[in-house]
Parts: C-alpha cells; structure tokens; sequence
C-alpha cells in the first residue's frame, strides 16, 4: 500500500492538489496579515477561518481524483480485480488528503516562522483548533470523494467546490446557534478567547465520523455508513444541544495583563504584549494630555482584557484600547492611527438612545471638537489620507491658554458623562 | 485439465439476450475466440473477466464458482484481463501502472517489483518503463496493457483485441509470448484477425449469434472450408464455412 499511496502523491491530483492548497493558504494568509500576525491563536483560528476557501478546493480535488477512474475508462479492468474497492477508494482519498493538508500546512509553517520570534503566548490549545482544521479538510476531500464516485464528469469537481464554499458561507450566517460547531469554519473569533475542550473533541469526532461515513458510502459499504452515520448523528445532537459560539470565556492566561514600567499605564494582555512597546509611544501622550483633568481615563488596557460586556465608553478610568487586528507580519503595530482612534471612545457623549428621540446633531459636533483637542498630535500617518480640514472652533479652543483648554475639556467630559445637551451646546459655540 | 467451466450461460442487455445457452469447457492453453461484430465475443470476455454478471448459468472459473464471494476473490488473483477499451492513467510511468495492477490483483508486495520488471521485459517494453504512459504510442500502450494482465502470472488470461495497434513485428513477438503464456494457463484470446489464431492457439472457438457455433482445433477451423468457400487463406474459408452452417442450421 506504501508503494501505490506513494505512486498516487507523485502521479494522482495529490500534487495540484498541493500545489492549489499552498497558492491558497499564502494567499489567505497575505490578504489578512493582522487576523494571525503575532500570534500563535490567532495563526490557527485563521487557519480554521481559511476553511471556507480550503474545505472548497479540497472537495473539488477529491471529487477529480474519484472520478478518475471511470473518466480514464479504467472501471471496468479494476472491476477484474481481487483488491475491494474500498482499498483503491482509501488510498486515493489519503494521497489527496494529506496532499492538500501538507501544501497548506506549508504556507501555514512559513507564516509561523514570521509569529515564532514575536508571540508573547503559546497557550490556549491552539494546536487543538488546527488539528480539527486537519481532519476538517479530510473530510472535505472525502465529500469530494463520494460526489466523484455519483458523477464522473469533470465538470463534477468544480460544481462541488463551488457548492461547497457557498454551503459553508451560508451557515456562517447561523454562527452563534450551537449548529455552527458543526461547520469546519471558524467565523473569526477573538483570539484570546477558549474553545472549551468538549467542544473541539466534538468537533473531531464529528468531522472524523463524517469522514467514515463518506468514505463508507462511497465505497458501498452499507453497513459502516449506516455505523458511522449513526455517530456522526449521535455527536451532532450533543453539539448542536450544547452552547454555541457567542460569548466564549476568555483564555485566562491569553489575558493575563502585562503593563509599563514608567510613564502613563498602559496595559496589553499576554497574548499581545508583543506589540506593548509600540502601543505605549502612541497611547501614554494622549493619557499624558488627559492627566490631572477630573473624569478623565488614567489608562489604557487592551480591550481582550476587558470583563464580559465591557462597554468601550470608559467609565472607570480606563480606555480600552482594540488590539486584535493591530499587528503586522513581523509583529509590529499595523494602524497607530487606529489605535489613537480608540481615545474617541472618551468623549462620547452618553447618551440613552430612545426610540422616537433623537439627540441633537450638534452634539456630536462638539463631541468631535473635544477628540479633536484630545487627539491634538494627530496627524494622518497613512499619506493616502487626506490632512483634516481647518476647525474654525477648534482653533479657537486651541488659541486659549492650557489651563483654560484643560478646564474646557474638563467641562466637557462632565456634561458628555451627563448628557446635559444645552451644557454641550454652549461648550460649542464660539469662544 | 479444464480450468473454466460455462454451462447454460445466458446475459442479456435488457430484453435482448447477447449470449444464450451457452456451454464452454477450456483447459491450458492459447484459445482463440472469433465471431463477426455484435457475435457476443466481448460480452463472454466480460462474464469471464468477472465484470459482469450473468443473467443465468453457472461459470468455474480456476475451480471457483463466481456466485460464491470467497470464490469470486480468490479467482480474480489469478486473472489477467484486458480489455477491448484499455484505459490507462496518462502520468503514470509504465512501471508505475502494472505495479498498481499488481497490487489491485493482491500479489504480495516482496514479489511486486520483481514480477513488474518481468512483465514489461516480457512484453518488449523495459526500455520505456519509465516513461510516462502519456508519451507511448498506440502499440506501445497495448504492450503496456498487456503486461498489467500477465503481471501477476495469470491461470486464466483474457484478452480483448491484443493485437490492434501493434505493427507486424510486434504481432509476431506477441505471437510467441501467447504460446509461452498458454504452456500453463489458459489464454483466451478474443480477435478479428485470423491468422493470428493459426499462428498461436491450440483451440478455436466460434460464436455467432450468441451462442458457441464451433469448438476445436485451428486445423479443424481450416478443414471445414473448401475452395468454393470465400476468405484470402485457408483457415477465413473455413471461419466463413462454419458461419454459413450454423446460420444455416438455426433456420
């Protein structure tokens, strides 16, 4: 068997099915560098979230390779021979399957090389999460398997691949039912955030009793499909009757919080300490501007942190800054001006929304005045962007002196905690 | 000693039978098996290769009957076949395709590259073993099909129009590979071109209509034409001798 699964790497699709999978997973990976940068969770969700590209091409590739034989007019000479079909099938499906998994795994492995040197945490069983992505594209290629088996058109594969990813897509539409752990695909959650281990070990024994029972059936092998059928119900019901996706706990150790030594606090957890040093030249000025003014925020914390239903509006001295998008390849900060785009959160005004009233515009006229006095060195790192045009409110609020700028912004934040819309007003009209 | 056994064989597609009634009792060696178009010769070439399954009788193929699973089995390790259509996968070497048809009729894998090297030698083909079959030519590719049906050393060898494609030097090294083969199996060889018959089988069968007009040897074939008979050679005079015959008989 080692021989033939070996002839079947070299000579079958196995190796376009590599091939396709390598120029697949490089290209996920390069059209999302912040989703897994840094981070080795975030490397593995990503690879979970890549599964609606790649569970496609690997049931198109199964589905090429099992209708191999009767577009090659080969059947009816293997139908003259002792070897059970389920062997043929078994070793056709493994070359493509493991094919597709190394090509992909590949590019995945040169994206770890990149995370190595940086991440700042290496637990929260994330090797978990990719290994049920593994056996997730076992099953895919056996899907493709079975519908190369019922058709062998060529036209089969492509049909199927392209059935495949718009059935995946749909049901990320359904992901916080508990039926979404029933799709190999990972609608991108917070990367700090745990899978509870029943969980993934449903996951893969749904997957792996799904794998069984397309393989069994493509083979006609009508007593294991029925076997394997029935567990694959069995995990199902245990799953789709459990918690689903929304609201996952928090890896502990992931948002174990690491802080500066001097200066402003700013606080990142473990799993993006790594991007600590570039995060605190952005965040301390601004936390510097604001020190010493009554009810403004103290210090920065990395939103991963925050306790569950956290709002972003800070209400105990704390701006909490989004982080899980914020690293490039080599670990570095992708967007300081989105990171400084995080202190807004510290004017809004905090106002109900009420059906049937709305809040003055003018409100969050002056609401942008009080950011942009906050963000006053912000400047558009990105030259695409264009320079903000001259604030003729802004300008005067600049030209007073400090104590009296301090001393309105002071007075903002305390009609903006109160929702005084007249108090808001008059801070905005002309100095 | 008779090593395939048909007794009361009927297959029919559909309504329409293909094969009625037949009888048939082979032993070692080379049998040629003729028969105009649509005579049903490809059709006992598929009950023999086990392919398909006939609508009644009984078939023993090497002692096994192929109603029973176990039988059928282990008949298929000593079967070689190939068929009339000989696919073939395009990226595989020739070496790399009668290995897989090695392993597909079970040989032990000690013996695979061994009995691989053997039969690609047999059939003139060990210069080209690792070229991909992609890039050999039509004879080429029959040779090829060849020796993934001898490569297990077959009991029972079936094969479906070896011949076409090859050029008149290569028949007559198949020719003599055929008489090597039928000294301890049973060849069948199913064919359009006579001469080969005369030049390689021990028996001839002929089937017309269904069913099995004529048994024998080849000199029994030519003896049963005369000159008035039409056919180039002596042995197409007595093919179409006993055609007339049995048509005329069933009249």
């Amino acid at each position: 068997m080692n021989r033939v699964l070996r002839v079947e790497l070299r000579r079958g699709t196995a190796p376009a099915a590599a091939l396709a999978m390598f120029g697949a997973g490089v290209w996920m990976l390069a059209v999302h560098v912040d989703h897994w940068a840094g981070r080795w969770a975030g490397l593995a969700n990503y690879f979970r979230v890549s599964m609606l590209i790649l569970c496609a091409l690997m049931v198109a590739a199964g589905a090429w390779q099992a209708g191999r034989e009767r577009r090659r007019d080969l059947d009816e000479l293997i139908g003259s021979t002792p070897r059970p079909g389920w062997h043929l099938l078994l070793v056709a499906w493994l070359a493509v399957a493991l094919a597709g998994s190394v090509g992909v795994l590949v590019a995945f492995a040169g994206a770890a090389v990149l995370v190595a040197p940086v991440a700042t945490y290496g637990g929260g069983g994330w090797w978990w999460t990719l290994l049920v992505g593994v056996v997730a594209l076992g099953a895919a290629t056996a899907c493709g398997t079975l519908v190369g088996r019922l058709s062998p058109l060529r036209v089969a594969a492509p049909v199927a691949g392209l059935a495949t990813y718009l059935g995946l897509a749909i049901l990320l539409y359904w992901d916080t039912t508990a039926a979404a752990w029933l799709s190999p695909v990972n609608p991108g959650w917070g990367v700090h955030r745990v899978v509870p281990d029943r969980v993934t070990a449903g996951q893969a024994a749904w997957l792996l009793a799904l794998t069984a029972l397309l393989l069994a059936a493509a083979a006609r092998r009508w007593r294991v499909s029925a076997l394997a059928g029935a567990v694959a119900i069995a995990v199902a019901v245990v799953i789709v009757t459990g918690p689903g996706p929304h609201r996952l706990p928090a890896d502990p150790g992931a948002v174990e919080l690491v802080c500066t030594d001097t200066g402003p606090q700013v606080c990142v957890s473990r799993i993006n300490a790594f991007l600590l040093d570039e995060v605190a030249p952005v965040a301390q000025p601004i936390l510097a501007r604001l020190d010493g003014i009554p009810g403004a925020p103290r210090r920065a914390v990395d939103h991963a942190a925050a306790p569950a239903r956290t709002q972003d509006t800070p209400d105990d001295g704390t701006v909490w800054l989004h982080l899980d998008q914020q690293s490039t390849a080599r670990g570095g900060l992708a967007s300081p001006d989105g990171l400084r785009a995080d202190f807004r959160a510290v004017t809004w005004p905090q106002c109900p929304v009420e059906p049937g009233r709305e809040v003055n515009q003018q409100v969050y006229l002056v609401s942008g005045l009080a950011a942009a006095w906050l963000l006053d060195e912000w400047r558009p790192t990105d030259p695409a962007l264009a320079p903000a045009p001259v604030d003729p409110a802004l300008e005067s609020l600049r030209a007073l002196p400090l104590a009296e700028q301090r001393a309105w912004f002071a007075a903002y934040l305390d009609a903006a905690a109160r929702c005084d819309v007249p108090a808001l007003l008059h801070l905005g009209r002309p100095r | 000693m008779t090593t395939v056994s048909i007794s009361g064989l009927r297959v029919g597609y559909g309504r329409r039978p293909v094969l009625e009634d037949l009888n048939l009792e082979l032993g070692v060696g080379v049998h040629g098996l003729l028969g105009p178009n649509g005579a049903g010769k490809t059709t006992l070439m598929r009950v023999l290769a086990t392919v398909l399954r006939p609508d009644r009788g009984d078939v023993r193929l090497l002692g096994q009957p192929l109603s029973d699973h176990a039988g059928l089995r282990v008949a298929r390790r000593r079967l070689g076949y190939l068929p009339q259509s000989f696919g073939f996968y395009p990226r595989f070497t020739v070496r790399e395709f009668v290995e897989y048809f090695a392993w597909l009729r079970e040989m032990p894998s000690a013996a695979i590259p061994l009995a691989v090297d053997r039969a690609i030698e047999r059939v003139g083909l060990l210069d080209r073993a690792d070229d991909r079959m992609k890039h050999l030519s039509g004879g080429m590719l029959r040779r090829a099909g060849i020796a993934q049906a001898i490569v297990n050393d077959p009991r029972l060898l079936l094969l479906d129009e070896p011949t076409a494609g090859l050029d008149p030097e290569q028949r007559v090294e198949f020719r003599a590979l055929l008489r090597e083969l039928g000294l301890d199996a049973v060849v069948v060889v199913s064919t359009h071109l006579v001469e080969d018959v005369v030049a390689a089988c021990t028996r001839v069968g002929l089937v017309d209509n269904g069913r099995l007009v004529f048994t024998g040897l080849p000199d029994e074939l030519i003896a049963a034409g005369g000159d008035g008979d039409s056919g180039d050679s002596p042995i197409e005079r007595g093919y179409t001798a006993v055609l007339r015959g049995a048509r005329e008989a069933a009249r």
